[in-house]
């Protein structure tokens, strides 16, 4: 019996401890002044836009690498071709690299003077580091593997009679995939499409690199927390993550209620 | 619809699964593919439905080359071991998924409305769940119903379309001993009623003999033996098929079934000396195992009144005679090579 609740108290302690109590207090930091100086705080043009900014990324970033995910993992599990096993190590680079470093390599292909390829992009006017193309590439970048990961061994497990009894019915690959495979996935998929959307609307590292930060222009949500706090701006730093953390739970929470109260089959 | 394969090979890597397979299908037969596992049947079942492509030889179905035809092209109707059912899927739902297809492959120029054509599938569906005696589990979903049920509703799935034949591979393979027996007798009338052509594949001689007008015989990628089940058995072609398809014992250097060898109280021509060493009463059936003089051991199928008429004891010294014609099935067969 002691154990057990020892047990409890380790797992509860270690989350308050490392979650629990810092997030209560961003939130206890945001509101010090009361809500109507936090809401302020947010809705000056700057940080509006900021959260603009920060949407337009996950809207982009998330249907993006959704459809690459289901894809590379179709490829992976049910596939065999040269290179296979390069696309399955590849995938994971992003959570291998640290975000700076992606930053840094984004700015050596796509930069406008000393880039690979940014050069011909600026002779064409578009613009894409200092600017909104770049923090998007950099957003898909380090959301990439996430719906593959949860997908693959989702794939594996259900195997490919259900896919082969639906061709014996006269399923072509289309109607397979969108009647039979995708609704088994489905789940894998959702909890991918949540941790996409979660790491896209918390990118710091590559987005800061690339964007130049020009505040109202290129200022994503996070970025503008960092430029309110070093500004000594703190109930503008807080009441942003206030808003980004509500985000966050507002996505997990979403994920929750589409999911089928009945046990899974 | 008559099947047609003919030299069919396959290989997965080094290993041989096809070794150039002929093989004829009359219409409307019920035909039983039996071997032992890694033989090449389930291979062989599955290059008809067109889930796997042969390296060489075609596959004709009702007098069509379809060796190029996709699964979803050929109209066959697949059953697999482990149901393979659609989970997501009500049990209605996953028999009517043939049907819907259908409906969306192009049969709107019939100038039907939707709803009647939507009428037309639940009537089917009801219809075919009648069949499979799964009428009212029309909502549940396939984890809600037992190993036999789910099986049960494959089939109506797999029948839904109207499949010009019906494959099924090891069918009932997952199944515990009294639900296949079941399901066996069940397979075996449905066929009676539903005439369609019909191949199954299994590892058990006895599921085979049970429900199959055909057998087919393959070992190692290749057809061993094709007939009905009393030509196997009493003349089979080799001693494989002899070993396959029923017991064996071995007396005086030839194969035999052992109910087709006499136990005798006195010596007689022809008759062989033997002790026996053990009787095992089965209810009906008696098994007496025997030593013969030169050490070697064999046994004697007999029944009941048999045994108790000769007063059979452990210990006791007896003659065995080969008692029928067909006991030596394969010296007036040529084994193939």
């Amino acid at each position: 019996m002691r154990s057990r609740y020892a047990l409890r108290f380790l797992a509860l302690g270690y989350l308050a401890l490392l979650l629990g109590i810092p997030v209560g207090l961003v939130f206890a930091n945001a509101f010090q002044d009361g809500i109507s100086v936090a809401w302020d705080a947010v809705t000056t043009p700057e940080a509006q836009h900021a959260f603009y900014l920060t949407l337009v990324m996950v809207a982009v970033a998330v249907p993006l690498n959704t459809i690459f995910g289901v894809l590379a993992a179709l490829a992976i599990v049910r596939q065999r071709f040269r290179g296979r096993a390069l696309l399955n190590a590849a995938i994971d680079l992003p959570f291998a690299v640290s975000p700076v470093v992606v930053g840094l390599a984004l700015l050596l292909v796509y930069g406008r003077r000393d880039g690979w390829v940014g050069g011909w992009f600026a002779d064409q006017g578009i613009q894409i580091i200092f600017s909104t193309p770049g923090m998007i590439l950099a957003t898909m970048f380090v959301s990439l593997p996430f719906v593959a990961r949860e997908v693959i061994p989702v794939l594996r497990e259900i195997g490919t009679e259900q896919e082969q009894a639906a061709a014996t019915l006269g399923a072509g690959p289309l109607q397979t995939f969108f009647r039979v495979t995708l609704p088994a996935i489905r789940w894998g998929v959702a909890y991918g499409v949540v941790l996409t959307t979660a790491r896209a609307l918390g990118e710091f590292g590559a987005v800061s690199v690339v964007s130049g930060k020009l505040s109202g222009q290129t200022e994503t949500a996070t970025l503008f927390v960092e430029n309110r706090f070093q500004r000594f701006d703190e109930t503008g730093a807080y009441a942003a993550s206030v808003v980004l953390a509500l985000l966050a739970f507002g996505t997990l929470l979403a994920m929750n209620l589409i999911k089928p109260k009945e046990a899974q089959t | 619809m008559s099947i047609v394969v003919d030299s069919v090979s396959k290989r997965f890597g080094e290993f041989v699964a096809l070794d150039d397979v002929s093989l004829e299908v009359r219409d409307g037969s019920l035909t039983a593919l039996l071997g032992p596992s890694g033989g090449g049947k389930s291979t062989l079942l599955r290059v008809i439905a067109g889930l796997e492509t042969p390296d060489a030889g075609t596959v004709e179905i009702a007098g069509k080359d379809a060796t190029q035809d996709p699964p979803q092209r050929r109209n066959v109707g697949f059953v697999f071991q482990h149901y393979a059912a659609f989970k997501h899927m009500t049990v209605a739902n996953n028999v009517a998924f043939g049907l819907t297809i259908r409906k969306r492959a192009g049969r709107r120029r019939l100038a039907r409305t939707a709803r009647s054509r939507a009428d037309e599938i639940d009537a089917r569906v009801d219809e075919l769940l009648k069949l499979v005696h799964l009428d009212g589990f029309a909502h549940r979903y396939p984890s809600q119903l037992s190993g036999g049920q789910r099986q049960r509703m494959a089939l109506a799935r797999a029948l839904a379309v109207q499949p010009r034949v019906l494959l099924l591979d090891e069918p009932f393979g997952a199944l515990d001993a009294t639900v296949r027996k079941e399901l066996r007798a069940w397979l075996r009338r449905l066929h009676d009623e539903v005439h369609v052509t019909t191949v199954f594949v299994t590892h058990d001689q006895e599921e085979a003999m049970e429900v199959a007008e055909q057998i087919v015989v393959l070992n190692e990628g290749r057809i061993e033996q094709v007939g009905s089940p009393q030509e196997l058995y009493e003349k089979p072609a080799n001693e494989f098929v002899m070993g396959f398809v029923g017991p064996v014992s071995e007396l005086s250097g030839r194969w035999i079934r052992p109910h087709d060898v006499d136990i005798l109280r006195e010596p007689a021509g022809g008759a062989a000396e033997a002790m026996i060493d053990r009787i095992v009463h089965l209810g009906f059936e008696v098994r007496v195992e025997l030593s013969l003089g030169d050490g070697e051991r064999t046994w004697v199928q007999t029944t009941k009144a048999q045994a108790e008429e000769l007063e059979l004891s452990e210990g006791e010294i007896v003659w065995l005679r080969p008692n029928a014609p067909a006991t030596d099935a394969l010296s007036d067969e040529p084994i193939p090579a």
